[in-house]
């Protein structure tokens, strides 16, 4: 072993060479502005919603425009923004922190842009109002489909650019930490690449040839068993930029250290392997599949407390860092003292709060037991608007505050906007998402565009408050949407120079950088193989029996 | 230099002990309400053709309905139907074992009765099987929750739940 | 099947002949085995969507099946559906019960049940093929709609009423009132007298092919006025 002195490589390297960084700034901001058009499209299609469900605005009442208005708004915010956001920050990140360039790089944009335009034709013309889930045997018009699934095959070419970039540098760094942010960068691509099978499967194989008549009918217990692979760890394709950015970036922006780089990395792996073989609480309450496999995928879902508890740990011990190097005393003074006019640090604050809130939303979803009294109510809806509205997408926003002046060039046209945007964001959700949830502890169910359950007049008089709140946080988050939106392009558009600090791309560094990390927390041969059998232990005999099981094809229905 | 270990502050490695075992407590909870009380939710794994139920046995149109069982318990048979659930009334009583076997004849629909764990998902090609006994009497809405189409919002039955005679 | 011109006059005579003798009162239909035979398997469907149009045109001649749907569906009178534009499982439904017995009880019912009795399985997809090729129907001339009792039926055909358990009509037999898979009937175009009858047969009992009762469900809650508004709106739909 050299005794030459070892450089910890854990939060990224000393120089970025120029076309690596003209690529992956290219690439992250254009990824990113798509993100954020949709984002910004599909919110006012939210309040939308909210206001006509509420039965106070009469005139607005339109069935078909509201399904096609869910099924959009869903679509845009569920899976476009989130996916062109993790491609647009996973470019930048893997040209920043290893200084790799893309090996596919705009195919995969160009081809999952593309796609989402195809899919929208139909979806706003009231074709494919089949809602984000899109559950057969509903169907859509096929362009829906075919949209759809060329907007994952475009991400799965950055799923490859990010294993190729993560794979060469590890070649190329023999016995180093790959830097914490692109280590958790190319996990999330790994294990979107592995729950992404599930919907492509169903897409491929069930829902695209019935669509197109090649096909005459399907069995819609195999297609949301299939679904349901992919439904928990989809989230987690959204959370973990959200989790990169508070590890990774706050720390630093917030004036300290990251607690701890080993278990972040500890974090990541366990999301990854508790991810996918654990989707069935999604089907509690399907009758295509036993209450065995139900009860094995419950202790595996619950697993993943232990790497968020730890990554709550950790980000706030990387706050306390913080706070007290700024001068923050006594048990709760760190707080106060940490610096809330920036917007990165204002953001992971607003987030741990939403997910402390939505998390324990999210225990009652898990379990096994008490899912019954929630399921398909709209304590779920408001559920995953907090934790995905709430906790994952402030998190985007801060991560846009930081990255835009380093891509532009340019300073951020407003800090005290973004602060105001911010908390505007996050109490509007917190107001639209409380009473949500009550909701659906008051019996409201999902996915309907009215009440009108008129035999039992009370129950749905109880209702009217909880909506007017749901309109009034619907309100505030469309206004910060816009607000955010306005500050980029501003941005964008400025002649204000950033900064040194502003425009120089630096991640967090930890307390103890490590120099070296253990082989499982540094490559994923070990993770692959684990993802692979706990899979087969999982899901192999729920998807093998509708081979045998005999289930009568079910034929395709409008809506 | 050993890269097998990696430090873990104190305070952490005792939260993530903590974590843990609240993790198995929860584990142990639901596994015990399982085994002791029969908590499941409901996975009845039996197909049906559903564009044939109303020529089925069961679920013909004639059969629809409540009925009681030797044992005291009652078995109520359902079929989910865009938009409607029928019988679009049953009458159960109060804390009596109440089986519920519904099938839809198109497509996905879930029901619910607020305020109990009368729930299930009714998937097509497979009958939904769910027992619970009602704790009160009065009417009760069964709710579809599952988009089923436009007429959606306006699909649901009515429970009536009455005294034991 | 092919059918001389004599043959079918001395044919038309007996059924009509019937028909005037027959039950002249409208009775009950007792609830016996399930409301219909029919079930839209895969099978089913495909069997309905290969029905030869060019068939189906010869038996709409032939067996007189014009002379009270019309030419090219449009009936000549209000007190029989057109048939231009309807759903082709929806008729072939309809044909199918007639021979199975599960449309009986009026005069007009026993009228189909005798016209039908010739026909084969394949017969009724070629007829039902036929009739889905053409648009949906003009009301037949001289059958109006009021087009102010149409505005009354806007809010149950848009809105429904969930105090009834009734969904929009419209959330069935679409917005267009064209119908929808897999055998909701088209509404648009019909004339008001026909639909005001077959409403009344649906409450009163009569008319029982709608599986698990669904129709008949809905007709019982609807007033008189509720159902001649609903009549003059789908008649009204395919109006110029």
């Amino acid at each position: 072993m050299s005794m030459t002195a070892q450089i910890s490589t854990a939060s990224g390297v000393s120089h970025v060479d120029a076309k690596v960084k003209a690529s992956g700034d290219s690439l992250g901001i254009w990824a990113m502005r798509v993100a954020f058009i949709a984002l910004v499209v599909g919110l006012p299609m939210g309040l939308f919603q909210a206001a006509e469900r509420s039965g106070l605005f009469p005139w607005m009442e339109n069935t078909a425009v509201y399904f096609a208005s869910t099924t959009t708004h869903g679509v845009l915010l569920a899976f476009v923004l989130t996916t062109f956001f993790a491609m647009g920050f996973g470019y930048h990140t893997m040209a920043h922190s290893i200084n790799k360039k893309a090996f596919f790089g705009w195919i995969g944009f160009w081809i999952s842009l593309v796609g989402t335009l195809i899919a929208a034709v139909p979806m706003l013309t009231g074709a494919a109002s089949v809602l984000y889930t899109f559950y057969p045997p509903e169907m859509a018009h096929p362009a829906f489909y075919v949209g759809a699934t060329l907007l994952v095959v475009g991400s799965w070419f950055w799923v490859a650019d990010m294993l190729i970039g993560f794979t060469q540098w590890k070649r190329e760094n023999p016995g180093k930490p790959v830097p914490l942010v692109m280590f958790a960068t190319a996990i999330n691509a790994l294990m979107w690449g592995w729950t992404s099978l599930g919907v492509a499967s169903e897409v491929l194989f069930q829902l695209l040839p019935v669509s197109l008549g090649l096909m005459e009918t399907l069995d819609p217990g195999l297609a949301r068993t299939l679904f349901s692979w992919t439904l928990h760890a989809i989230v987690y394709f959204w959370l973990i930029p959200a989790y990169i950015v508070m590890y990774t970036i706050m720390p630093k922006a917030a004036g300290g250290r990251l607690f701890s780089d080993e278990m972040a990395r500890v974090s990541f792996v366990m999301l990854f392997i508790f991810s996918v073989p654990i989707g069935f609480h999604h089907l509690y309450l399907d009758p295509m599949q036993a209450a065995g496999w139900k009860l094995l995928h419950m202790f595996g879902t619950f697993m993943v407390a232990i790497p968020t508890f730890i990554t709550g740990f950790t980000v706030i011990a990387s706050m306390e860092i913080a706070g007290r190097l700024r001068g923050g005393k006594g048990l709760f003074g760190w707080i106060v003292a940490l610096d809330w006019k920036n917007p990165v640090v204002l953001a992971a604050i607003l987030s741990l709060l939403m997910l402390t809130a939505g998390g324990w939303g999210g225990v009652i979803n898990a379990s096994y037991s008490m899912d019954v009294m929630v399921h398909n109510t709209q304590w779920v809806t408001g559920h995953f608007h907090l934790i995905f509205g709430g906790t994952t997408v402030i998190m985007y926003l801060a991560g846009a505050y930081w990255l835009w002046p380093k891509i532009t060039g340019h300073a951020l046209y407003s800090q005290a906007l973004a602060v105001w945007q911010l908390w505007l964001y996050a109490v509007g959700m917190v107001i639209l998402t409380g009473p949500w949830h009550a909701l659906g502890l008051a019996g409201q169910p999902r996915r309907v565009s009215s009440t009108p359950y008129d035999q039992f007049p009370e129950m749905v008089a109880s209702w009217s408050t909880y909506e007017l709140l749901m309109i009034i946080g619907g309100s505030m988050i469309v206004v910060s949407g816009f607000m955010f939106i306005f500050n980029l392009c501003k941005t964008a558009s400025s002649k204000v120079v950033a900064t040194e600090a502003e425009a120089k791309v630096e991640y967090a560094q930890a307390i103890h950088p490590p120099i070296r990390v253990p082989h499982l927390l540094n490559s994923f041969t070990f993770w692959n193989w684990a993802m692979f059998a706990y899979m087969i232990i999982s899901y192999g005999y729920p998807i093998l029996q509708f081979a045998f099981i005999g289930t009568p094809g079910v034929i395709p229905w409008g809506y | 230099m050993s890269s097998n270990s990696i430090h873990i502050d104190p305070l952490e490695k005792k939260w993530i002990w903590a974590v843990s075992a609240i993790v198995l407590l929860t584990w142990v909870v639901q596994l015990y309400y399982a085994i002791a009380d029969g908590i499941h939710p409901p996975s009845n794994v039996e197909v049906v053709d559903s564009a044939k139920l109303h020529l089925t046995e069961e679920f013909a149109e004639a059969n629809l309905g409540v009925k009681q069982e030797a044992d005291g318990s009652y078995t109520v048979t359902m079929v989910a139907a865009r938009y409607g659930f029928y019988p679009p009334l049953i009458e159960v009583p109060v804390n009596t074992p109440v089986k519920l076997r519904i099938a839809s004849f198109d497509v996905l629909h879930g029901l619910h009765v607020p305020g109990s764990n009368m729930a299930t998902m009714v998937v097509p090609g497979y009958v939904s099987e769910v027992t619970t006994a009602f704790t009160k009497t009065g009417d009760f809405p069964m709710i579809c929750n599952e988009f089923c189409g436009l007429g959606h919002d306006y699909m649901y039955s009515k429970v009536r739940v009455l005294a034991k005679q | 099947m092919k059918l001389s011109l004599t043959k079918s006059l001395l044919a038309s005579a007996l059924i009509f002949s019937l028909g005037i003798t027959a039950n002249a009162h409208e009775t009950k239909t007792a609830a016996v085995g399930p409301s219909t035979n029919v079930a839209w398997t895969a099978e089913m469907m495909r069997f309905v969507a290969k029905g030869d149009l060019g068939n189906g045109a010869r038996l709409n001649a032939e067996a007189f099946c014009a002379s009270c749907h019309g030419h090219a569906g449009i009936a000549p009178s209000p007190n029989w559906p057109s048939t231009a534009g309807q759903r082709a499982e929806y008729t072939f439904k309809m044909l199918k019960d007639y021979k199975e017995g599960k449309r009986t009880g009026t005069a007009h019912n026993q009228l189909m049940q005798l016209a039908v009795m010739p026909l084969s399985d394949q017969d009724m997809a070629d007829l039902a093929k036929y009739y889905a090729s053409f648009p949906l129907p003009s009301l037949p001339v001289g059958v109006t709609h009021d087009a102010a009792k149409a505005k009354d039926a806007s809010k149950m055909i848009v809105r429904g009423d969930g105090s009834r358990f009734i969904a929009p009509c419209q959330s069935c037999h679409g917005s267009k009132g064209e119908g929808a898979i897999t055998d909701t009937p088209a509404l648009a175009g019909m004339p008001p007298e026909y639909f005001i009858k077959t409403m009344q047969e649906y409450r009163d009992g009569i008319r029982t092919n709608d599986v698990f009762s669904r129709m008949r469900l809905i007709a019982k809650e609807l007033s008189d006025a509720e159902i001649e508004a609903m009549a003059h709106y789908y008649a009204g739909m395919t109006a110029k």
